[in-house]
């Protein structure tokens, strides 16, 4: 589970001074199900993730991932999250299995258990014949794969995907959202951030719409109006930031 | 020159000159680091001479009552005490002096016979405090040089014959032992350093920025691996990687010129004793590794806070340079290095394995040493986790 309460991030620059990047963020994910947070680029998704998966200290406010506050225990919500992030690559020079070997060592796994785990992931992930490949020598498509079995090598309960069907081709993008959806059948707490409607629509339990640091609308796509009058997500996202736009 | 040819040199030009950091590598580095590094050099060199002068040495003096101003001029050097012998030692290294004087037991027949005279100073190159006490005596030499002259112009009337030959001679007698153990002393320590550098660049940048420029950064940041174990992990890997390059390093030296350089026959000419104990080859080891984790370290931190490979490539190539010049500082060390520079970060190392290679090392320049650099690791370490831990470092654009 995850508890947003108050999030709030401001980055200084020398010239600009500061500049608010999340503006208190508050929402709540829950195991089981997917919660997408929809916005454009620089709407402050990935800085609200990066709180989330602990890479960034919050300026105010807190949120609880698996039952352990961000701020407080960091090291114990990173034993419990599984990040990925689209534009991440891998280690070009490693094998498949070499790569899950490291991540799961990172992640405080048993040493003698890694292997069985990853014998485990390769039919579900599509991987037996890239555990001995290296990376470099991988499609997109592969390594997109190969990125998400390393995410979920520790078995986490919460998953933290940021745009991560970026720069895959659609067949690329069905893969990873089948996966997506697999964990969540797991009962595994996912937070997914996208700026494809489609995605978003497909997958998520619950959306927030995030404009410039702030959420202007969230919820299930029903009480978003999604279907039922509103029209199709993409009428409801451009009605919500409209008047965010209009300041720009 | 087509005109495309002149927009793309224009665009790249246009393109670099706006990359503040090549304006600061090609503009404001080489008027800050070169002259700190050069007047660093001299500050050491200056040292060294004063250093130099001050040293006491004993120079033995065959047949003085020959030439009695000999004893005279060279018993006037500073720090310089003569020790007269009857006859030449059956070894110098027993002798306990650092050069020695040989007159000819007949000069005053040979003046006289306006024969050739020949006064050797015999010293050893591959001794610096040997070579020290030859260049001292220099000013003295010639005075006696002078007096040999003018004792054979007396004895002819100061008639204007031709003089013989009258030489004043210096002859180094190293063995091709003690010319290895010379060259090994003053070569190993700097390319030590010079492979540990070389070595450690570009694991450490790839490990740092190019966990950036991949945006890998961000993975292993979420995972349950602490700042700290995250960054001696990639320590330990430069750290490795620096220390394999400079011990294959030493091997190439020591196969080029001690067993390839016997056996070629055009290079027999550059042949060299280059045996090194086991004991002193871990002796290296020891001395090098604290200054070796202080460049990985330091490597390591200058990747944390570099934006891309390139910033960090240029970066750590200054910190190659800094190594460079401080490791080619020892080359100009004399016999008596002054305290001060043991504490001096790589100069340090190398000074300290000089002195264990030539068998002179003094336990206070190793303390010196050993400490002084594995308290910079030390706090070097603690800086690369600082600056790994530091989010606006990190993800500063």
């Amino acid at each position: 589970m995850i508890e947003v309460q108050g999030l709030r991030k401001t980055f200084h620059d020398r010239k600009k001074g500061d500049i608010p990047a999340v503006k208190d963020v508050s929402f709540t994910c829950h195991p089981g199900r997917v919660f997408g947070l929809l916005g454009r680029n620089g709407a402050g998704k990935t800085t609200t993730l990066r709180m989330l998966a602990t890479i960034l200290s919050p300026t105010s406010g807190t949120a609880k991932v698996a039952g352990f506050d961000i701020v407080e225990k960091p090291a114990e919500v990173r034993r419990r999250i599984g990040y990925l992030s689209g534009d991440t690559k891998l280690y070009d020079r490693l094998t498949g299995r070499e790569l899950l070997t490291y991540f799961g060592t990172l992640a405080g796994m048993d040493p003698a258990a890694i292997p069985a785990r990853i014998e485990a992931l390769a039919g579900p992930f599509g991987l037996a014949d890239l555990l001995d490949k290296r990376v470099g020598k991988m499609s997109t498509g592969m390594k997109q794969r190969l990125s998400i079995a390393r995410v979920v090598v520790h078995d986490p309960e919460v998953l933290i995907f940021d745009e991560p069907t970026s720069g895959l081709d659609v067949f690329g993008a069905r893969e990873v959202l089948a996966l997506v959806l697999e964990l969540k059948k797991k009962g595994r707490t996912v937070i997914f951030s996208t700026h494809i409607m489609t995605e978003a629509e497909r997958i998520c339990d619950e959306i927030a719409i995030i404009e410039k640091g702030s959420i202007l609308r969230q919820g299930t796509l029903a009480s978003l109006g999604v279907g039922n009058g509103s029209g199709s997500l993409e009428d409801v996202f451009i009605e919500a930031v409209k008047g965010e736009l209009d300041d720009r | 020159m087509t005109a495309k040819t002149m927009a793309v040199f224009r665009k790249e030009l246009i393109d670099t000159l706006r990359d503040g950091r090549t304006i600061f590598a090609i503009f404001v580095f080489p008027f800050l680091l070169y002259p700190a590094l050069i007047m660093l050099m001299g500050y050491i060199q200056t040292k060294n001479d004063e250093e130099a002068k001050t040293f006491s040495v004993q120079v033995g003096v065959v047949g003085a009552a020959q030439l009695p101003i000999a004893e005279e001029k060279i018993g006037a050097v500073e720090g310089v005490t003569v020790v007269p012998m009857k006859s030449e030692p059956a070894s110098y290294d027993d002798a306990n002096v650092q050069a020695l004087l040989v007159i000819p037991p007949d000069l005053r027949g040979l003046i006289a016979r306006g024969d050739s005279v020949k006064v050797e100073l015999r010293y050893k190159d591959a001794d610096n405090k040997s070579s020290e006490t030859a260049k001292r005596l220099k000013p003295a030499l010639d005075d006696v040089r002078q007096a040999l002259t003018l004792e054979w112009a007396k004895s002819r009337g100061a008639t204007a014959e031709a003089p013989p030959a009258i030489t004043v001679e210096r002859k180094d007698i190293s063995s091709s032992k003690e010319l290895g153990r010379y060259v090994a002393a003053l070569m190993i320590p700097y390319l030590l350093i010079f492979m540990v550098a070389a070595g450690s660049m570009q694991t450490a940048v790839d490990a740092t920025t190019g966990e950036k420029e991949r945006s890998t950064l961000e993975t292993i940041l979420a995972s349950a691996a602490t700042r700290a174990e995250l960054v001696i992990g990639k320590v330990l890997a430069v750290l490795a990687a620096s220390l394999t390059g400079a011990v294959t390093g030493i091997f190439g030296l020591w196969l080029s010129f001690g067993v390839l350089a016997s056996r070629i026959p055009v290079m027999q000419g550059q042949a060299l004793d280059l045996s090194i104990s086991p004991e002193k080859m871990l002796f290296l080891f020891l001395t090098l590794l604290p200054a070796a984790i202080f460049l990985s370290a330091t490597l390591v931190a200058i990747g944390c806070f570099a934006r891309s490979m390139r910033e960090g490539q240029t970066y750590a190539t200054y910190v190659y340079m800094a190594s460079v010049f401080l490791g080619l500082s020892s080359f100009t060390q004399s016999e008596s290095v002054p305290m001060k520079q043991f504490f001096i970060p790589i100069l340090n190392t190398a000074l300290l394995q000089r002195e264990i290679l030539t068998d002179t090392v003094q336990a206070s320049h190793a303390f010196a040493a050993i400490g002084s650099s594995s308290l910079l690791a030390a706090l070097m370490l603690v800086i690369a986790v600082r600056l790994f831990s530091n989010e606006q470092v990190l993800f500063r654009t």
